[in-house]
């Protein structure tokens, strides 16, 4: 099993290397931030200054070094830089430095690490509220099997999956925000438990893919679990109905959810850019869109990098978990 | 489809509205920009905005049913010409997918060996990466982006699934006697592919490329809503969505018409897929 997490690790490592490697080719070598930092205004001359106070009339493979920390570095706003332009430093990747973003005149760990709990904390309520209908709601209809109950919630749940965020979203905020106000009008809050009340909508909005496919996989799953022959020993035990299904059952039928979990990252990543700018949250999603369309390479190469790295480590994680829940489950082999 | 396939599906309510959904939804997309009234991109601003700027409501000028959008452009005219730009956009994805998850698969599945574990890799490094990060990067980055260049960028970034699928398939008929005694007959490999393991693949293609196209949708709206899909001032549900949504409080409607169409028609797919899938794989 050690040796399958490393493979697997290993394996994770290449692909994150590999994303990051082609955005900054990307976003170094085809695009040109100079230009849509400065806007159309700027002259060439102060393009000529952008990119060399960042590095960026470099080679690319220099660049791309710098950025990685194997060879020094420009970098605009440190104290040393400015008192002596000849001196440089190392401060990339490997000194744990992700560079300085050219829109917020800060560095990017910074940028992120502000980011970065507010989308956690959207992606925590989000995964709670799918945990909590799609199982409950998988494991009733599983229960009143082929009753108008089931027949409901397969519908609705079909129904969510049909159900893209950028069309629930503005519904929502329209009807529950702007016509009966329950809900704030977007945006972040000024406490934590204001942030908490700010989340829900959105968190709800990005749940609802993730809870649909959750009640159906745990309706199969049920369905599946509820004909072994286990089941029918603790029926014959005369254990209730409700013991038998939520204890011994629904524990079993959990499985297939905990390896969807894991592969569920990308689409609560790919959720989580879409609802943060319906809901102006300021969160990594809004920080990825504005970073993209203002070609802020340094910023987008954290945020695809924290994004690549949370999808593998949910994956990984999934394929563990799987394994250590399921005896029966051998990785590797 | 087989004879018992096909009854099976005729059975399935669901799917049956599923297509019936798909055919109606492509025929607005197909024959809409015809059926337009107007030039879709053309502002009527005397006509239709109001003193304040409003939009005029459906109805209130003869000879725009739906009224207008923002910019006093006909809304209806703009619904059918963004419907034909996003099925046009979803269904060349999907078949550009198609065409390389099936060739891919097939040969991966067919000749194994180095071609197959390069293949697989490039599978679980694009099944693994932020997909829609990514296609919003280059989309930005290039320099002008036209309509092809979406389909394509989408047709690349999402053969995966079909090539894995194909791939397994591929592998499982590949050992069947029939193909062994073809084989012995003196066929070639690519008559054996063609001849022989394509139509067992087909099934699956099929079923997997009907839900892709809602996928497709979903993804181009998403794209043109967070306004790098589809470029202004073409239209396209996703980006009329985006522009409704900041009419919303005034003007709901403008949000809520494209937002009718995405969902009829993903939905639509996902209903034909599903029935599909049982008509071919019937577990119950």
């Amino acid at each position: 099993m050690i040796a399958y997490i490393a493979r697997r690790a290993l394996f994770a490592l290449f692909v994150v290397a590999a994303v990051v490697t082609g955005v900054f080719a990307l976003m170094n070598a085809v695009g040109d931030p100079a230009a849509a930092t400065l806007g159309p205004s700027a002259g060439p001359e102060q393009l000529a200054d952008f990119n060399k106070k960042h590095g960026l009339d470099q080679p690319l493979a220099q660049q791309f070094l710098a950025y990685l920390g194997v060879v020094r570095c420009v970098r605009p706003s440190s104290p040393r830089w400015h008192t002596d332009p000849g001196q440089r430093g190392y401060c990339g990747l490997l000194q744990g430095d992700l560079g300085e973003s050219f829109g917020h005149q800060e560095p990017v760990g910074n940028v992120i690490l502000t980011r970065l709990p507010r989308t956690l904390l959207l992606g925590v309520l989000a995964l709670g509220f799918e945990l909590l209908l799609g199982i409950t709601f998988g494991v009733l209809a599983a229960r009143f099997r082929n009753t108008w109950l089931d027949t409901t919630i397969m519908g609705t749940a079909f129904l969510g999956i049909s159900l893209p965020t950028y069309v629930t979203g503005p519904i929502f905020l329209l009807v529950l925000a702007f016509w009966y106000g329950w809900f704030p009008v977007g945006g972040y809050g000024v406490d934590p438990l204001d942030h908490v009340y700010h989340a829900l909508l959105p968190a709800f909005t990005l749940a609802i893919f993730g809870a649909a496919t959750y009640a159906r996989v745990m309706r199969s799953e049920m369905i599946e679990t509820l004909r072994s022959d286990y089941i029918r020993t603790a029926r014959a035990k005369g254990l209730s109905t409700r013991t038998v299904t939520w204890q011994h059952a629904a524990r079993n039928a959990l499985l297939p959810i905990v390896t969807l979990m894991g592969l569920s990252m990308t689409i609560l990543v790919a959720g989580a850019i879409i609802t943060e700018t319906i809901f102006a949250w300021p969160g990594m999603g809004s920080l990825a869109i504005q970073s993209i369309y203002n070609l802020d390479a340094p910023t987008v190469m954290g945020v695809v990098l924290v994004f690549s790295v949370t999808v593998q480590a949910g994956n990984l994680l999934a394929d563990i978990a799987v394994a250590a829940l399921d005896p029966r489950v051998r990785l590797g082999s | 489809m087989d004879g018992r396939a096909w009854r099976r599906f005729r059975k399935n309510k669901g799917a049956l509205w599923g297509g019936m959904l798909v055919l109606s939804v492509t025929l607005v997309a197909a024959l809409g920009p015809l059926l337009a009234p107007h030039d879709p991109d053309q502002q009527h601003r005397e006509t239709l905005l109001s003193g304040d700027g409003s939009p005029v409501a459906p109805w209130s000028v003869p000879g725009h049913p739906l009224g207008a959008d923002s910019l006093g452009r006909d809304e209806l005219s703009r619904l059918l010409h963004g419907g034909a730009v996003s099925m046009q956009v979803a269904f060349f994805a999907t078949a550009l997918a198609v065409l390389l998850g099936v060739v891919v698969g097939a040969l991966s599945g067919y000749f194994l060996g180095a071609f197959d574990f390069l293949s697989m890799r490039l599978v679980d490094v694009l099944l693994s990466t932020p997909f829609l990060l990514i296609a919003i990067a280059i989309q930005r980055v290039w320099d002008d982006p036209a309509l092809w260049t979406l389909f394509v960028l989408l047709g690349l970034l999402s053969w995966t699934t079909l090539a894995r699928v194909t791939r397994a398939k591929t592998m499982q008929v590949r050992a069947l006697d029939y193909i062994q005694a073809a084989r012995a007959l003196g066929a070639g490999r690519m008559r054996i592919l063609l001849r022989h393991v394509l139509p067992n693949v087909l099934g699956p293609v099929i079923v997997l490329g009907t839900t892709l196209v809602a996928q497709m949708i979903i993804v181009e709206s998403a794209m043109s809503f967070l306004g790098l899909g589809v470029q202004p001032p073409q239209a396209s549900w996703g980006s009329m969505l985006r522009e409704g949504q900041e009419l919303m409080d005034d003007a709901p409607r403008l949000m809520l018409f494209p937002a009718a169409f995405i969902v009829m028609t993903v939905f639509g797919f996902n209903l034909l897929g599903e029935g599909l899938r049982d008509a071919f794989d019937p577990k119950d």
